[in-house]
C-alpha cells in the first residue's frame, strides 16, 4: 500500500519536474530567438536548410493533401448543412471551423508526422554519437546553432503552410458552394467577409506559431535526453512524439478557451 | 536551370507571405477598415440583447456593427452604430431599426428602408430601436401550454396523493366495498343485507307472490276485454255491422235533405211572394180604408144635410 503511494508521488513529482524543465528550457530558447547575436551565418544556414526540408520539400505533397482532404471535408460539411437546411451558417462554419481550426490542425499534424519525428531522431542520434559534446568542446553554442533555427523554422513553416492550407480550403469551398448550393463567387466572398473575424484569424495565426514552437522544441528536448546507447533512440523518439501530440491537444483546448473568453 | 536552395526558400516565404498579406488586406478592405465610418445613434428603453460588435444588417447583408453602448442621463440606452461609407446609402430618414433576436443564431440590428429616395438620416437624429424577439414570442406561446401542463401535473399529484392517502376518498370507497362484499358473503340475499331483517324479507317475498297472482288475474281480464273488443269491432265495423248501415242511412238522409232543401227554397219563394202579396193587401186595405172614410165622411155630410132639412129628401148626384 505504502509503495503504491510512493510510486504515485514519485511519478507526479517526475511529471511536474519534467514539465517545469520543459518550460524553463522553452524560456531559454524563446529568449535566444530575440537575441541578435544568435543569428550568425552558420545559424542562418541551418535555418535556411531547415525551412527547405520542412516546408519547400513537402510543399507539393502538402498542397495536394490539403486540397484533397479539405475538399472532401468541405463537401461533406456543405452537404450536411444543405440537408439540415442551415446553409445560412456555412460562412461561419467555413471560417470558424475549417479555416481557423481544422486548417492549423491539419498542418501541424502533417508537419509533426514528417518533421518533428525527424528532428527528435536527429537530436537523439547526435547525442548518441557525442556530436553535441563535440560542438560544446568547440565552444559552439548548441542552443543557438541547433535549437533556435529548428524552432524558428517550426514557427515560420506552420504559420505559412497553415495559411496556404486555408487559402486552398477557401478555393475548394468556392467550388463546392457553387456545385452543391449553386452559390455565385460574389455571394460566397460576401458571406466569407461577413463571417470572417480579425480576432479569430489573429488567434489562429498565433496558435500556429505556438504549435510551431512546441512541435520542434519538445522533440529536441526529448532527443537530447537520449543516453550514449543506440537503444535509447527509439525510446526518446516515442516519448517525444507522445508528448508532442499531448502538447497539440493542450494548445487546441487552450485556443478554444481563449475564443470562449 | 537548377534553382538554388536559397532561392526556393526565399520564393516560398515571399509568395506565401504575399498571399497571406493580400488575404488580410482583402479582408480588411471588405470589413471597411480603410473607409471613413459614419456613426449613427439609435436608442432603446432596454439594453437587453444589445452587445458591442453586434452586426447591423440590411437585406441580409452586414453593413455595419454596434460600436458602443451607453446609458444616458434619462435612463435610455444609446447605441452607437458604425456604418462604412459604401453602405451609408442604405440608411435613410425613414429607415427603421429592429433588434432581431432569433431562436437560433446571434442577435442583430436589422435596418428596413422603405424609400431609398428619402433624404439620408441625420447623424444627430436618434431613432428608437424596435425589439423583435423570437425567444420571447416562443415563450409567450409556450407559457399558457406550460401553465396547463402545470395544472394537469398538480391535479395528477393530488390524485396520486389521494390514492396513496390511507384516509383518502378512494381508500374509503375501497374499504366500504370490502365491507359490502364481506357483508354480502354472510347474508342469504342482497335484500336481506339491505333491510337487515329476515321477517321483512319473508313479507316482501309473500307480497311479491301475491303481486304475481294479481298480475295473472289482470292478464286474464285483459284477454277477455281483448276478445270483447274484437267482437265489438266486428259488430261495429264488419260488413253486416252497425257502422256501414248507419252510413247507408246517413247517405239516404243526405239525399232526402237535398230534396228538402229544394222544397224549403220553394216555400221560401212562396213566403216571399206571400209577403209581397200581404204588402199589396195592406195598400188595398189602406185604399179601402180611405174609401170607407170618404164614404163615412160623405154619410156624415148627408146626415148633416138631412138633419137640417125639413124634407129628408135629397137628390143623389
Amino acid at each position: 500500500m505504502m509503495s503504491f503511494w510512493e510510486n504515485l508521488g514519485r511519478r507526479v513529482i517526475q511529471m511536474l519536474t519534467a514539465f517545469a524543465d520543459t518550460i524553463v528550457f522553452a524560456g531559454r530558447v524563446f529568449i535566444r530567438i530575440f537575441r541578435r547575436k544568435t543569428y550568425s551565418s552558420a545559424m542562418r544556414e541551418v535555418l535556411l536548410n531547415q525551412i527547405y526540408f520542412t516546408s519547400v520539400q513537402i510543399l507539393p505533397v502538402f498542397l495536394m493533401v490539403s486540397i484533397i482532404f479539405g475538399s472532401l471535408l468541405i463537401g461533406v460539411v456543405f452537404q450536411l448543412l444543405k440537408e439540415f437546411g442551415i446553409t445560412g451558417f456555412f460562412g461561419h462554419v467555413l471560417m470558424g471551423l475549417i479555416v481557423t481550426e481544422l486548417s492549423p490542425l491539419l498542418t501541424v499534424l502533417l508537419i509533426t508526422l514528417r518533421s518533428a519525428s525527424a528532428i527528435n531522431t536527429e537530436m537523439a542520434v547526435m547525442k548518441v554519437n557525442r556530436e553535441i559534446k563535440t560542438l560544446e568542446m568547440f565552444r559552439i553554442d548548441v542552443i543557438d546553432y541547433l535549437l533556435v533555427p529548428r524552432v524558428i523554422n517550426g514557427i515560420i513553416s506552420i504559420v505559412l503552410l497553415s495559411s496556404l492550407c486555408s487559402v486552398a480550403l477557401l478555393v475548394s469551398g468556392a467550388l463546392f458552394s457553387w456545385l452543391i448550393i449553386g452559390m455565385s463567387i460574389d455571394v460566397y466572398t460576401n458571406i466569407l467577409l461577413n463571417a470572417a473575424n480579425f480576432s479569430d484569424i489573429l488567434i489562429a495565426l498565433f496558435k500556429c506559431a505556438i504549435y510551431g514552437f512546441f512541435i520542434t522544441l519538445i522533440p529536441i528536448r526529448f532527443g537530447l535526453r537520449a543516453s550514449h546507447e543506440l537503444t535509447s533512440i527509439p525510446i526518446v523518439v516515442s516519448q517525444g512524439m507522445v508528448n508532442v501530440f499531448a502538447a497539440i491537444l493542450i494548445i487546441e483546448v487552450l485556443s478554444l478557451l481563449t475564443k470562449l473568453l | 536551370m537548377t534553382l538554388s536552395r536559397e532561392f526556393k526558400v526565399g520564393l516560398f516565404i515571399g509568395c506565401t507571405a504575399i498571399i497571406v498579406v493580400l488575404a488580410l488586406l482583402y479582408l480588411a478592405a471588405g470589413k471597411g477598415v480603410f473607409e471613413n465610418p459614419h456613426a449613427f445613434t439609435v436608442s432603446s428603453k432596454s439594453g437587453d440583447g444589445f452587445t458591442e460588435g453586434m452586426p447591423v444588417v440590411f437585406s441580409g447583408f452586414n453593413i455595419g456593427k454596434v460600436q458602443a453602448l451607453e446609458l444616458n442621463e434619462k435612463g435610455i440606452v444609446v447605441i452607437k452604430i458604425k456604418i462604412p461609407d459604401r453602405h451609408v446609402k442604405w440608411i435613410r430618414s425613414d429607415s427603421t431599426f429592429i433588434l432581431y433576436r432569433p431562436l437560433i443564431g446571434s442577435a442583430r440590428i436589422v435596418v428596413n428602408t422603405t424609400n431609398l429616395n428619402s433624404p439620408p438620416l441625420d447623424e444627430k437624429k436618434i431613432p428608437e430601436v424596435i425589439i423583435s424577439n423570437d425567444i420571447n414570442d416562443t415563450i409567450a406561446k409556450i407559457e399558457p401550454v406550460l401553465e396547463r401542463v402545470g395544472r394537469i401535473a398538480e391535479n395528477f399529484e393530488r390524485l396520486t396523493l389521494s390514492l396513496s392517502d390511507p384516509k383518502g376518498d378512494l381508500n374509503r370507497v375501497l374499504g366500504n366495498a370490502e365491507k359490502i362484499t364481506s357483508n354480502l358473503a354472510t347474508k342469504k340475499s342482497l335484500v336481506e343485507m339491505a333491510v337487515s331483517d329476515e321477517e321483512s324479507v319473508k313479507a316482501l317475498n309473500e307480497s311479491l307472490k301475491k303481486l304475481k297472482d294479481i298480475t295473472t288475474n289482470v292478464d286474464r281480464i285483459l284477454t277477455k276485454v281483448d276478445n270483447m273488443a274484437d267482437k265489438t269491432d266486428s259488430e261495429i265495423y264488419g260488413k253486416e255491422g252497425a257502422l256501414p248501415q248507419v252510413n247507408v242511412i246517413l247517405k239516404d238522409i243526405i239525399g232526402k235533405l237535398q230534396i228538402l232543401d229544394k222544397t224549403i227554397d220553394n216555400i221560401n219563394k212562396i213566403s216571399t211572394d206571400a209577403s209581397e202579396g200581404t204588402k199589396d193587401l195592406h195598400i188595398l186595405r189602406s185604399d179601402i180604408d180611405d174609401t170607407l172614410k170618404t164614404v163615412e165622411d160623405a154619410v156624415r155630410k148627408l146626415d148633416a144635410i138631412i138633419g137640417l132639412k125639413k124634407a129628408p129628401e135629397f137628390k143623389v148626384p
